[in-house]
């Protein structure tokens, strides 16, 4: 097996900020100032604690109602799976598609994936390590699409206000599930995704 | 030495050589995308930058959208969009919301402009270096796209309830969403941190 030439292998650590590369000794980027660690501190229990927090975020933000719906007196709270299915009620599939994937499937896909990769790690495992690197960039790319659902419950809040008629107040669960979606993304830029590739580095030179 | 990067993702070290205009970077190990060098890159985004804050002052000055129903009318602007959460007990949530569509965006299209013209005329300034690192600190919280997809979920949602009116400010607000995506794809962090250092270093 070739050994690869990695920064940490030449005794370099790579600035995250500005990319420079300087001797691990070195604690302060030579060129931007930023705080030089090889890896990122304490990368799988900051990135542990946080999804464990997101989680339980999660919980209200799908039990609690997101918004409610004031209609000449009456009121209807719904839940974000309540204004996917009412959304399909309505007919209009490809925005309750929309708002499916990324209020639904995309932030629990999310958690499951982050888990699973701190998991991963955790056991040293040097199995397909470019696809989880795959998965770890998207994860980190499609993190923030999950605020939509937030985004429309604040909309309709400013723009639903008829008098008595018709009036839009937002619920809880907006709260959480934007604390959700906050608390991931900060989770995700905690993990550290060399130390995937670190493991095959071990399996390399114990060979 | 000075050409050697180390892949953010998998930490290999590539030398990346001499780029061309247009030719770009991966890793050949984890295939993460590395960097693109564009001769013009300053000059563009001193374009986008410029015309992303002109459209985000016109999506502030007209109506954002309307919304009316049995003679009633509701009118907003984009300011009073996250501000509604204010008054509705969710103070929290309107400055997330304000922050991550207007502020942050807005700051960043600032500090680029900041950045882009002494580095499209060479010169150097010892707060070149802060002001990259704000602006790739706050990069990643900016939901400019993500809140055009909100807005045409809204108005999805509610259409079927009365008639809604787009407002010239959504459009405003759109065409400020393409400069800035534009802007921000034309900064390389890596072309952009080597051009600091090499004029500073003249």
């Amino acid at each position: 097996m070739t050994a690869r030439t990695t920064a940490a292998n030449s005794g370099l650590a790579s600035c995250h900020v500005c990319f420079k590369l300087a001797p691990t000794a070195v604690h302060r980027c030579p060129r931007c100032g930023a705080t030089m660690h090889l890896r990122k501190n304490d990368s799988l229990q900051r990135t542990l604690a946080l999804l464990v927090t997101a989680c339980l975020l999660y919980i209200p933000a799908n039990l609690y109602p997101i918004m409610y719906t004031e209609q000449l007196g009456s009121t209807e709270a719904s839940t974000i799976m309540g204004g996917v299915i009412l959304l399909i009620e309505l007919g209009s599939l490809p925005i309750a598609m929309v708002i499916f994937v990324f209020s639904v499937i995309v932030p629990s896909g999310k958690l499951m994936t982050m888990f699973y990769l701190v998991w991963t790690v955790e056991r040293h495992s040097p199995l397909g390590a470019r696809q989880r690197s795959m998965m770890y960039r998207i994860t980190e790319f499609i993190g923030k699409w999950s605020m939509v659902d937030v985004f429309v419950v604040s909309i309709l809040v400013a723009l639903v206000h008829l008098g008595g008629l018709l009036v839009i107040r937002p619920g809880i669960a907006a709260l959480s599930f934007a604390g959700v979606v906050i608390v991931t993304m900060i989770a995700a830029e905690s993990f550290d995704s060399r130390l995937i590739w670190d493991n095959i580095e071990e399996k390399n030179s114990e060979n | 030495m000075s050409d050697a990067l180390a892949c953010h993702s998998c930490d290999l070290l590539v030398h990346v050589g001499t780029l061309r205009h247009g030719d770009s970077a991966s890793c050949p190990r984890c295939g993460c995308f590395l960097t693109r060098y564009r001769a013009d890159a300053y000059l563009r985004i001193l374009a986008f930058a410029s015309a992303g804050l002109i459209f985000l002052i016109l999506a502030n000055s007209y109506p954002f959208l309307s919304f009316s129903s049995s003679g009633l009318e509701s009118v907003i602007t984009l300011r009073e969009t996250p501000g509604a959460l204010w008054t509705n007990d969710m103070p929290g949530v309107a400055l997330l919301v304000t922050t991550f569509i207007i502020i942050i965006p807005a700051a960043i299209l600032v500090l680029m402009l900041v950045l882009s013209i002494p580095l499209n005329q060479g010169l150097y300034h010892p707060w070149l270096a802060p002001v990259a690192k704000s602006i790739f600190f706050a990069q990643k919280w900016s939901m400019v796209e993500v809140f055009i997809i909100g807005v045409i979920v809204a108005l999805v949602k509610i259409a079927a309830m009365a008639t809604v009116v787009v407002g010239a400010s959504f459009w405003a607000y759109a065409a400020f969403a393409i400069c800035f995506t534009a802007a921000v794809a034309n900064l390389d962090r890596y072309q952009c941190w080597q051009r600091i250092e090499a004029l500073g270093a003249a």
